[in-house]
């Protein structure tokens, strides 16, 4: 009989995983894809948000491609308990489905916030594509006075989507700089005297203590006294995992299910990926909830690959992130929250942020904060990637750095990283065209004019 | 196996040449900025080789990618954005760790080398052929310049 697999969510780690059962297994298994809503893309919302990309763009597969994946997809269905002995899940509907391998990739959802007003009308969380045509159908175009409540990394990315479509903004953060999980003191700072100088309101240190109506506006009260006044309330206060179907399944969770290194739970035929495992870190050998699309995308993978009866063993999850914020960007990378031995280049004016974190001669961790139009174009923010996912040892070019922070091209090549990167892969296995795109859009088999042009005369 | 560039840096001059007419291909401006390959003109290790995109395997930007907008270019295999497809998140230049993949901030899509669609403009640019377009077995200079370029380096500043 054909082997049975179950996905739960339809997020980067469901759809990695099943494309990856897909290319690897043989024997034409049973895939059943299951989510309570459908199948997109949440990292996409902020472009549909500025209004850049439609609605359908934030879709990461339809009908047709399903289909042809030979993938049987229960959508707007929410899995309510597992079964583990049973090898069954049950479904809201009270539908159950069996499983000979399951994979819970369910995400995590707005943590939100308990404060008197937060149910008003245009005050929203912002996860889902729901929450975010509530938004749009409350916005006003470019007279759109928006608060965002959290000034971590989702409420940024739309901070940064409302800024494009031109909103007037102020963002509140209870602690006492913005981006606190992604940025160090210093580059939060830089973050902040930039939004200062783009006519981005900051209130940092300030807890709202309720939102109000009055007059058509949303009154957003801080516990400093001071009101800010709005259209739109945008609440980004955090995630958090969605672990409630794994109670009473005997799966052992901490932050996030817990998971070896090939995406297994404790029980043998159940794996975990995404923003609800809790997988190896490559920086620090523990393990973690990254909560974000690259690792999810590994996990989904690496969960498939082993589903799939390959033996792929993860080397665990670099922790990355990037921002742009109203054209300032913003990256960070593995260990960039130590304060040890660091090398560092920092002016506000421009603002210039660069930060390296050393182990010895390793570096385990960066910052990198600059206007687009000075650091986007570098080979280095890929670079210092390389660098810290290899671990490579610098030897006296840690000297070199410290003297001349700004080039790492020279430290990168001689420490030969691309020939150990070219070796190294998530599951030993090639890309392929396998995903799906909007619109089935294909890469344009002309090289352009200028090519054309090009090409007359340098025969 | 597919064509790739072949780069021997020890005919490489350091002239630029193929970044400007990468950068001209690629967005109709003369701006080495712009251009998705980069000379490491290492003048004081007397050393010097243009770099891009290695077409990697397993590719880290099309992991990365939230819609799926690195196809692979069936004719070379090269991995292209689609820029129709690109939102611009720059997940993409922090997941390639070889730095070959950017964001360009004029556009808001990210960019990379496509191989022109088989006929690399910075090939046809290079005057010495420290560019050459052809089927190799893989891209085994980047090992043995990495050691030049770190010798020469010990060489030059190590104490005593």
């Amino acid at each position: 009989m054909a082997k049975r697999h179950v996905i739960i969510g339809a997020g980067p780690a469901g759809i990695n995983a099943m494309t990856a059962i897909r290319e690897l297994e043989s024997e034409d298994s049973e895939i059943t894809l299951i989510t309570n809503e459908h199948a997109y893309s949440r990292m996409v919302l902020p472009y549909y948000i500025a209004g850049e990309i439609a609605e359908g763009q934030v879709n990461v597969g339809n009908d047709e491609y399903f289909e042809k994946l030979n993938v049987k997809t229960l959508f707007g269905k929410r899995v309510e308990s597992i079964d583990s002995s049973g090898n069954k899940v049950t479904l809201d509907d009270g539908s159950t489905v069996d499983y000979d391998d399951l994979l819970i990739a369910t995400g995590s959802s707005a943590a939100g916030l308990s404060v008197e007003g937060a149910g008003l009308e245009g005050v929203t969380n912002l996860w889902t594509l729901a929450d975010a045509n509530a938004l749009l159908d409350v916005a006003n175009g470019t007279d759109t006075e928006a608060v965002f409540i959290g000034a971590g990394f989702i409420g940024f990315i739309i901070l940064n989507a409302a800024y494009k479509a031109g909103w007037k903004l102020s963002v509140v953060e209870v602690e006492d700089r913005v981006l606190p999980r992604m940025l160090d003191d210093t580059g939060a700072k830089a973050v902040e005297g930039w939004l200062g100088r783009q006519g981005v309101g900051v209130h940092t240190g300030a807890k709202v203590t309720a939102i109000e109506e009055s007059a058509g506006k949303k009154i957003v009260k801080l516990d400093d006294g001071r009101e800010i006044s709005a259209d739109v309330v945008v609440m980004a206060t955090g995630i958090k995992a969605n672990l409630g179907l794994v109670d009473g399944s005997g799966i052992e969770t901490n932050q996030g299910i817990q998971v070896d290194d090939h995406m297994r739970t404790n029980i043998d035929n159940i794996y975990a990926a995404g923003d609800i495992a809790e997988g190896p870190d490559l920086s620090t050998g523990e393990k973690a909830v990254h909560a974000i699309q690259p690792t999810a995308v590994e996990h989904g993978k690496v969960a498939g690959a082993n589903m799939a009866g390959k033996d792929v063993t993860y080397w665990g999850s670099l922790l990355i992130n990037i921002l742009d914020i109203c054209k300032l960007q913003c990256a960070s990378y593995g260990l960039w929250g130590e304060d040890g031995d660091v090398t560092v280049v920092h002016n506000d004016a421009r603002p210039v942020y660069r930060k390296l974190v050393w182990d010895d001669d390793v570096i385990t961790g960066a910052i990198f904060v600059g206007p687009a139009n000075d650091i986007a174009m570098l080979n280095d923010l890929g670079m210092v990637k390389g660098l810290i996912q290899t671990k490579s040892a610098l030897g006296p070019w840690k000297k070199y750095l410290e003297e001349n922070p700004l080039d790492i091209r020279r430290p990168y090549v001689a420490s030969k990283a691309a020939s150990k990167l070219l070796k190294m892969t998530i599951t030993g296995q090639a890309s392929s065209e396998r995903g799906y795109r909007h619109n089935s859009l294909q890469p344009d088999p002309n090289a352009g004019t200028s090519h054309a042009v090009y090409v007359k005369h340098h025969k | 196996m597919s064509k790739a560039l072949k780069i021997t840096p020890e005919k490489c001059t350091g002239c630029m040449q193929c970044e400007l007419a990468c950068s001209w291909v690629q967005t109709g401006t003369f701006a080495p900025s712009k251009s998705v390959i980069r000379v490491n003109v290492f003048d004081e290790l007397a050393s010097y080789a243009p770099y891009t995109c290695f077409q990697c395997e397993e590719a880290w930007c099309m992991n990365a990618c939230p819609t799926n907008a690195i196809a692979i270019q069936p004719e070379t295999g090269a991995k292209v954005v689609v820029s129709e497809a690109c939102v611009g998140c720059s997940l993409c230049t922090i997941a390639c760790p070889f730095g070959t993949v950017f964001y360009d901030p004029g556009t808001s899509k990210a960019t990379k080398c496509n191989l022109c669609e088989g006929d690399p403009a910075c090939v046809r640019a290079c005057p010495t052929q420290a560019i050459e377009y052809e089927e190799v077995a893989g891209p085994n200079w980047v090992e043995s310049w990495g050691e030049k370029v770190h010798q020469s380096f010990v060489a030059a500043y190590s104490e005593g």
